[in-house]
């Protein structure tokens, strides 16, 4: 639809007139190429080429002890955060799914309020809950009388604890949409059928949401496999995960080479973990569909 | 079942465990933040507002680094809402070759792992000699949060009657006329909310500073991870209270707005 | 008499303020095929769902096969039901679909596999087990809910307008094949429809329902032949309404006035008296248009014609009388149209057994 108006003016109105409401998308994306896209590439470029071009980063990363460790402990420690997540987060789901909307509104702001809540302020909270001479520990004293310890912190348990905290709200919320678009009567149908409500729960609803559990596991796991500040804060030494050693290579080790190979391959990670999330939810809509 | 009264049964106690769970750490920093001793104890033993004039004294550095916090978080948003805001109207509003792509490139910092985000503009802002330069910091930032705009302004654009638009352009409206008279006025609720909430997130975004910030002039956040990181002390309750303060009336804001906007319509 | 599959004593129910349901009973007969039938809002669905456990009524009670299961959990109820919207489980097969309340029973395997086997071929779909609901044509996923709602013989099954969502053709063939099943398999129903043709089709009994009560009970001739109220006439079946004043009453029939000044029989009726304003009722297809001065019937109006519509298989013939109300007549297709062309002058006959009298104001 051109207007007479702007078809008299110059060669780039022409232009811009030609991309339509495209136009509007133009300066966002040429600053996402320069500020996004253009430093994203380097860091593969930097992977590879430091000064004189080789791949010695990711034969390193392919050999060395650490390495090994950090990406096994990036892999289970987001496998184990996206399953406590999912558990945790249905709870909630189920919940806030079997409330009226206005109700869900209130609690809605309940679990959103820790989710924009500073990691930092969590972290410093939880070093005060499970610390050695925390808020538990202390307590746990006080009632049975002895000086027992349990060491929540600088373990695998805080980083854990911790980063669950942080994305159990990532897997509520796929796992409440799916909870919400199941429809009412199928429940009521299986009622009426003689089901009793654990067989309505494991035979209707709980397979009607596995979209939603896949979707919020899948989710939190990368995002807890990319996590930095919890295993920081909250892990002992030998929970690095591979975000801590990127910043150990640039930090300490000022080794931006090494930095970078263990970025792109966090990234491949990443989006190998994301493809596979894509390719189920494809196969469950062609399912659907067949 | 509905005949069955509303019994305390296991999973309803888990549940309520687990909404305690997500809520402990955001209030327990509330009470230690009113204690007046250099030790960490909960509850505190005696009363005090001593941890808030620590935090105030300049000589300890919060306030600049809230200061900087702010300014940073007024940037990213500005420069995050002039894109943003008109690029998800022209997504919402136009079909063209590779617009999936597009989109999914301008959304992609929410999927990246945002220590590589962080690492890839520390490398970038250090080749061009702009590492820890307030420029550097607000465009890190606007990066991080643009694509929390595009969503919500997209949602919102999504409950607008295109028809309206349509009949400004057949009276002889340009595009720019409409976006600006006709979409941007209707789009209030959904730019303030999402502002609001890129705000929040710029001011407590914690990585990318680390990564780019210069360490003696650290954000708000990175001066707590560091602090964090070498002794846990004290003053950290009043800091982390007044983040939850924030937080708090962040939220209810942006959810009244949202909330009044949807009861609008 | 032997016991009723379902007996409700004054059941009710209250919204709040809003009286959804008057206290009403209803008694439904072992293989009786029972339909409510009613305008939306006359409160069928919340009948249905007081009589399934959904919904608490507010006094009353509820015995179904003679039991008392006013409190009875919707499980142990024994009740099959088929929705509007089929819901079936889009997780699992047709098989599974119909195999469920058989699992939930804990039957076994062997007996699962005959029973659901004679469920579908019941409905003449033991070739599509394997598929999903969804790759299914509407009426096929409603035969499924039907096999899925007698796969295990419950006492009463409960269909809330399970026709409602398919189109014509396909609604009158499952309206055959469900009154076929009912009959072979001497399945007890009750059935929920807003569609009069449906109901008269299907039932043996109709309970007519208008704002929470159910306004008359009978067999579909009944309610056609002899409503009882003006909303019962003008519900079933085509009907034309004229306004009237009663001049005399005798023992045999009622003598009514128009405000035109002719003159209409009707039957006689208890409790109307002389100078009462009253409302009389002919259905369209029982006027006869008179030729010539032939005076066969004992009610006629002069008419002036509105025009003829064609139905296909009916021509109807709008016609104002005097008074300035329509009436219309329903005549064969075959019907010379130029004879009711608009302007014509028409001789309006019709029986007085034909005719029914209801206090004015009565009905809608
Ligand atoms: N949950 C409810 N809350 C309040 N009023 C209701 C509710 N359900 C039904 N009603 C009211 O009860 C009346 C009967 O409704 P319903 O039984 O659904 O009618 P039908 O199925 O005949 O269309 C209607 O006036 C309806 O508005
Ligand atoms: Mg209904």
């Amino acid at each position: 639809m051109t207007t007479p108006m702007l078809r008299r003016d110059g060669r780039t109105r022409t232009m811009l007139n030609r991309l339509g409401f495209g136009s509007f998308v133009l300066p966002l994306t040429l600053f996402m190429l320069l500020v996004f896209c253009l430093p994203l590439i380097g860091v593969v470029r930097t992977s590879i080429c430091d000064g004189d071009c080789s791949l010695v980063a990711y034969v390193d990363f392919a050999t060395g002890k650490l390495f090994h460790r950090a990406l096994i402990n990036t892999l289970s420690i987001g496998f184990v955060t996206g399953l406590v997540s999912v558990i945790c987060g249905y709870f909630v789901a189920y919940h806030l799914s079997r409330m009226t909307a206005r109700r869900r509104r209130f609690f809605l702001v309940l679990v959103m309020l820790p989710f924009w809540t500073s990691i930092l302020v969590k972290s410093f909270a939880f070093t005060v809950i499970l610390g050695t001479d925390g808020i538990i520990n202390n307590a746990l004293q006080a009632v049975t009388g002895t000086d027992i310890v349990i060491p929540m912190i600088f373990n695998r348990a805080g980083v854990i604890i911790g980063m669950a905290h942080w994305l159990i709200p990532f897997a509520v919320f796929p796992i409440l949409s799916s909870l919400l678009s199941q429809d009412k009567a199928l429940r009521d149908a299986a009622e009426i059928m003689g089901a009793r409500p654990w067989d309505i729960f494991w035979k209707v609803t709980f397979p009607l949401s596995l979209p939603g559990v896949i979707a919020g596991g899948l989710m939190s796991s990368v995002i807890g496999m990319g996590s930095f500040v919890t295993p920081a804060l909250l892990g002992g030494r030998r929970d690095m995960m591979m975000a801590n050693l990127v910043d150990f290579y640039v930090r300490e080790a000022l080794d931006w080479r090494m930095a970078s190979a263990i970025a792109v391959i966090l990234v491949l990670i990443a989006l190998l973990i994301l493809s596979l999330a894509a390719w189920l939810r494809q196969r469950q809509e062609s399912g659907a569909a067949a | 079942m509905r005949f069955l009264t509303k019994n305390l049964s296991l999973p309803v106690i888990v549940t309520w465990l687990i909404y305690v769970f997500l809520l402990v750490p955001s209030l327990v920093v509330i009470p230690i933040s009113f204690g007046t001793s250099n030790e960490l104890v909960f509850p505190p033993q005696d009363w005090g507002l001593d941890l808030y004039r620590r935090a105030l004294d300049p000589a300890e550095g919060w306030l600049a680094a809230a200061g900087r916090s702010m300014v940073l978080g007024i940037l990213a948003t500005t420069i995050a809402l002039l894109m943003g805001v008109p690029a998800a109207y022209g997504l919402s509003r136009s079909r063209f070759p590779g617009q999936k792509a597009l989109t999914f490139m301008l959304m992609s910092p929410i999927f990246a792992p945002t220590i590589v985000v962080a690492l890839a503009l520390y490398l970038y802002f250090a080749t061009l000699g702009m590492t820890g330069t307030m420029a550097a910091l607000a465009m890190s930032h606007a990066v991080v949060i643009t694509p929390f705009i595009l969503v919500t302004t997209l949602s919102g654009l999504k409950h607008l009657d295109r028809n309206i638009e349509n009949a400004a352009m057949v009276m002889g409206a340009t595009r720019l006329q409409i976006f600006f008279h006709v979409v941007l006025p209707a789009l209030k609720g959904s730019v303030l909310t999402g502002g609001l909430f890129a705000f929040l997130l710029s001011f407590d975004e914690v990585i990318v500073s680390w990564f780019i910030a210069r360490s003696d002039q650290p954000t708000l956040p990175v001066k707590m991870y560091s602090s964090i990181q070498w002794e846990i002390s004290p003053v950290l309750s009043a800091i982390s209270t007044f983040l939850v303060a924030i937080t708090v009336v962040g939220s209810v804001v942006a959810a009244f707005i949202s909330s009044a906007e949807t009861d609008g319509i | 008499m032997t016991t009723n599959k379902l007996s409700l004593q004054q059941v009710s129910k209250a919204y709040g303020y809003v009286d959804a349901l008057h206290p009403t009973d209803l008694n439904v007969a072992e293989s009786e095929f029972v339909t409510l039938l009613g305008p939306s809002g006359s409160g069928k669905t919340t009948l249905l769902k007081i009589i399934a456990g959904m919904e608490r009524p507010s006094g009353g009670r509820v015995f179904i096969n003679g039991r008392d299961t006013t409190e009875t959990p919707v499980r142990e109820r024994d009740l099959g039901m088929v929705f509007q919207n089929y819901a079936l489980m889009p997780h699992l097969s047709v098989f599974d679909n119909v195999a469920f309340p058989l699992k939930v029973r804990k039957t076994g395997a062997e007996e699962i596999r005959r029973k659901v086997g004679e469920a579908l071929g019941t409905v003449q779909l033991a070739h599509l087990a394997d598929r999903k609901p969804q790759a299914l044509s509407g009426g096929q996923q409603q035969r499924v809910s039907i096999a899925r709602a007698i796969v295990y013989n419950p006492s009463l099954v409960l269909m809330d307008e399970p026709l409602g969502a398919l189109d014509k053709k396909l609604r009158e063939q499952l309206q055959h094949e469900i009154k076929q099943l009912h009959e072979r398999l001497g399945i007890t129903i009750l059935y929920v429809t807003h569609d009069q043709q449906e109901a008269m089709s299907m039932s043996d009994r109709i309970a007519l329902m208008n704002e929470g009560r159910i306004e008359q009970l009978g067999a579909p001739r009944e309610l056609y032949f002899s409503p009882k109220t003006a909303f019962a006439a003008d519900f079933l079946g085509n009907s034309n309404f004229i306004e009237a004043t009663v001049s005399e009453v005798s023992a045999a029939a009622t003598r009514c006035r128009l405000s035109g000044g002719e003159e209409l029989l009707a039957p006689r009726r208890d409790g109307v008296r002389q100078g009462d304003a009253v409302r009389l009722m002919v259905r369209p297809e029982h006027i006869r248009l008179i030729g010539g001065d032939g005076a066969a019937e004992d009610n006629v109006l002069t008419a002036s014609s509105l025009g003829p519509t064609f139905f296909g298989d009916a021509l109807e013939i709008r016609a104002q009388i005097a008074d300035g109300s329509e009436v219309s007549v329903k005549v064969a297709n075959n019907f010379e149209v130029a004879a009711a062309a608009p302007g014509q002058p028409l001789r309006l006959g019709w029986s007085s057994d034909h005719t029914h009298l209801f206090a004015s104001g009565s009905g809608r």
